[in-house]
């Protein structure tokens, strides 16, 4: 194979023959995945190995579900698209930037970027869980994902035309009622799915689940449907089998890699190349940090008054009380009780998961006595858990909608020119 | 008139709500055509070519098909079901049962299944319709489960038929039974013939095998996954280091320290700070100490608080400085989820799907009620962001300008 051996690891030379073994099983992990002998190419930075590399990129770095208007996307175009979303992940090397877009080099660098992706995060297994076939009826707590706008906003609004109040407001009224038919289909749902769990119940053989599922009482109402069921789940536990053959066997895919990068020649691109990157699309963050500026800048001058006021009252008061020890331990156990409530208060936002609302789907259940196991959601603690969200939203949606009310008066006030529309979303 | 750039980016948010929501109902009708469907008579599918039937039929009343068996296959349906009726008359014999002429069409029409059939033990639907076609469920070739025990599907059967009376039309071997539907029965109970619904015999269906073996398959293999996962090899994840590290310190650019994503998210931690901050504040404010304990502990907050804008807003500028070295690019590749202030993002480790308990069907309305509601709360929270962004970012845009 011709792989340069580090010197340093004599161990990885007796490991030589995992590393057909690894890349294979990537290879197979991977949808659609490209052959083990174009990784092979990679390494020698060999042209024909790019093109493949350019799609798997995309593939993995694209949000799913891959509609048909990402997936009919033009080779360059998905070469441009890959390059954005690698630099926004910090992808360190400005090699990347510099490729040609038509696949006619750059393997070597693109196999790079994928081994860079791949040794961040659980790569593999996201993807498969992404398009994991749900066998029962799966419900996710947290929507925040599946009601995102999808994708970047489309190109249908027409800058030219001013807009009018009128339609503003109609499109809020669209919404609403929009909102109102979900809801009552999605009342219609419940009632049946509960219907089918009920009659189905005690024909399941794993008695942890005890009744089918709308997808399994499919299979069994429309057969040929379940071959075609059987058959993607089989093509997943094939998949599943690969990744786990390929968590076995990375090790000495990551040595390899590490030979690979010694290859590569130390290019040091002028930082003057931004000639490659997209044109000014109207920035997602920076608005956003100037937004966050804002409030917190508003809220420290409100929470300054506020203490100031307060503390000045405090003196007037407690001044006379003296500093006897019974005082300042008094006060010390005050000061621990404070901090140990706002450092909890602090977690809330720092800790990126909530593990009491995971945005994993779950299996939905029928159970007459509602018993779980100790990784099982049940359904009254989660109906206590969305209660208190729904309060915690509806009072920050009324804190926003006030903050709208004041903008929007001073702007009338600053701009006489303006027409004030009252905030949407009520 | 809103100013020009604030509406455009206003109507293309709502825009995109819209369509969440259209897209979110489409897929809502198509699950609750499947539930209408299977919670209706099941048909039976008529969707294969015309095959002649199996057994010795003389029913002319039966115009549907079935799965094409060989000719094999029809021999041995043949045995099966006469082995079969001759155990039910030695049955019928001891037990003396009324429903005599519905028990061998019955074991008749389930047990005709070539070795591969699913264990379904309801009959199909009878001659009702004018020769609806009978159990083409267990001879449907495509499946390839075992045949149940015969004595399993016997006694399923024999109570099938003691509590439903249902009757099969159309394809019974011995034309006499099958003949007699129209006839009164014996017993007092009525005769009507039943489709198989899902309410009454849904419980009597089994699963195929081969597709137990492949499920249950398929959920180790995730457990295998998922353990995996949270005992990652020391020796994978130190090598998996090292190349990230190699990789930086061999990029030949300027580094940059914060990736327009981490940015990002950084930013909504920052904003999901803010909205708690402030109503940690409103609380404190609105709340009447009752002691001099009490309102010390209310100033030690609320001077707590602003220790705590004040560090946010350190790490803003923190972030604002990172985002100037290297000017954000946009991510045109599907939007990151929003930081709702009421919950976090990121991707659970436990990839198995767990289950979600629940007792009644009030109860799930309510769950699927409230999930609908918070996540119509955010959408609105975001439009008044959006909205509230662009006034601001329009009145700084308006000072610079004039």
């Amino acid at each position: 194979m011709g792989r340069r051996r580090r010197p340093v690891d004599p161990a990885a030379g007796a490991r030589a023959g995992a590393l057909p073994e690894a890349i294979a099983a990537l290879s197979q992990s991977l949808p659609s995945g490209p052959s083990p002998e174009i990784f092979r190419r990679a390494k020698f930075d060999r042209p024909e190995a790019t093109p493949a590399l350019w799609q798997l990129l995309f593939r993995v770095l694209a949000p799913l579900p891959l509609d048909n208007r990402l997936a009919s996307l033009a080779p360059e175009v998905q070469a441009r698209l890959v390059k954005s979303a690698l630099r926004s992940q910090g992808y360190p090397r400005l090699a990347l930037a510099q490729l040609p877009e038509d696949g006619s080099q750059g393997s070597r660098e693109l196999l790079l970027a994928l081994s860079w992706l791949l040794a961040r995060g659980p790569v593999l297994e996201q993807m498969l869980a992404q398009t994991r076939v749900p066998l029962g009826d799966e419900m996710t707590v947290c929507q925040c994902e599946a009601l995102a706008s999808p994708g970047p906003p489309a190109p249908q609004v027409r800058a030219e035309d001013p807009v009018d109040v009128r339609h503003v407001q109609w499109l809020m009224g669209k919404l609403r009622f929009r909102w109102r038919q979900l809801v009552s289909s999605q009342q219609e749902q419940c009632t049946l799915l509960s219907k089918i769990h009920l009659y189905t119940s005690g024909c399941h053989g794993d008695h942890s689940l005890g009744h089918l599922s709308v997808a399994e009482a499919e299979m069994l109402r429309d057969p040929e449907g379940g071959q075609q069921l059987l058959r993607t789940l089989e093509c997943e536990n094939r998949r599943l089998e690969a990744v786990l053959a390929w968590r076995r066997t990375e090790l000495v895919f990551w040595r390899w890699m590490d030979t690979v990068l010694d290859t590569c020649v130390l290019g040091v691109p002028a930082a003057a190349s931004q000639g490659t990157f997209l044109p000014q699309i109207p920035e997602c963050s920076g608005g956003v940090l100037e937004l966050v500026a804002w409030e917190l800048r508003a809220l420290q001058e409100e929470l300054q008054e506020a203490a100031e006021h307060r503390r000045a009252a405090w003196e007037a008061k407690a001044g006379g009380c003296g500093r006897g020890p019974e005082w300042s331990a008094v006060r010390r156990a005050s000061r621990e009780a404070v901090e140990k409530e706002l450092g909890a208060l602090r977690r809330c936002w720092e800790q990126d998961r909530d593990p009491a609302q995971p945005h994993v789907p779950h299996r939905l259940v029928r159970r007459e006595d509602g018993a779980a196991g100790d990784r099982d959601l049940r359904a009254a603690e989660v109906i206590r858990t969305l209660r208190s969200q729904e309060a915690c939203l509806e009072a920050v949606l009324h804190q926003l909608q006030g903050q709208c009310r004041q903008e929007l008066a001073r702007l009338a006030g600053a701009l006489p020119g303006l027409i004030w529309i009252p905030p949407p979303g009520r | 008139m809103l100013p020009r750039d604030c509406s455009r980016r206003l109507m293309a948010e709502l825009q995109g709500a819209l369509d969440a929501c259209a897209e979110r109902q489409l897929q809502l009708e198509q699950s609750l055509r499947v539930c209408r469907r299977l919670l209706q008579a099941w048909e039976p599918t008529e969707t294969r070519a015309s095959e002649p039937p199996p057994g010795p039929e003389t029913n002319e009343e039966d115009p549907s098909p079935a799965c094409a068996p060989s000719p094999q296959d029809l021999k041995e349906l043949e045995f099966l079901t006469q082995a079969l009726e001759k155990a039910v008359r030695v049955r019928r014999s001891i037990t003396m049962a009324g429903e005599t002429d519905k028990a061998p069409s019955l074991k008749s029409r389930s047990t005709v299944a070539p070795p591969g059939a699913i264990a379904f033990a309801p009959p199909q639907t009878p001659g009702q319709a004018g020769g609806h076609a009978s159990d083409t469920r267990p001879t449907k070739g495509s499946c390839q489960t075992t045949v149940p025990p015969k004595g399993h599907s016997e006694r399923q059967l024999l109570s099938l038929g003691d509590k439903t009376r249902v009757r099969t039309g159309a394809r019974a071997p011995r034309p006499g039974p099958g003949l007699r539907d129209q006839q009164m029965a014996p017993s007092a109970a009525p005769k009507a013939p039943k489709a198989f619904t899902l309410k009454e015999k849904g419980h009597l269906l089994r699963l195929p095998a081969a597709f137990r073996k492949m499920a249950s398959q398929n959920a180790s293999l995730w457990a295998q996954l998922s353990s995996m996962q949270t005992s990652d090899s020391t020796d994978a994840t130190a090598a998996k280091t090292q190349f990230l590290q190699n990789m930086q310190t061999a990029s030949g650019g300027p580094q940059p320290r914060l990736s327009a994503q981490e940015v990002e998210a950084e930013t909504g931690r920052l904003w999901k700070a803010c909205t708690l901050l402030r109503l940690r504040m409103r609380e404190e404010l609105s709340a009447a100490p009752m002691d001099w304990m009490q309102e010390y502990r209310c100033l030690l907050t609320l001077e707590g608080l602003q220790a705590m804008v004040g560090q946010c807003l350190h790490r803003l500028q923190e972030l604002r400085a990172a985002v100037a070295e290297q000017p954000p690019r946009p991510c045109p590749m599907g939007r990151p989820p929003r930081a709702s202030p009421s919950c976090g993002g990121g991707a659970d480790p436990a990839w198995s799907p767990q289950l979600l308990v629940y007792s009644s069907a009030q109860e799930l309305q309510t769950l699927a009620a409230l999930r609908l509601r918070v996540a119509m709360l955010d959408q609105q929270i975001h439009l008044e962001k959006v909205l509230l962004e662009e006034e601001v970012g329009g009145l700084e845009r308006r000072r610079t300008q004039g």
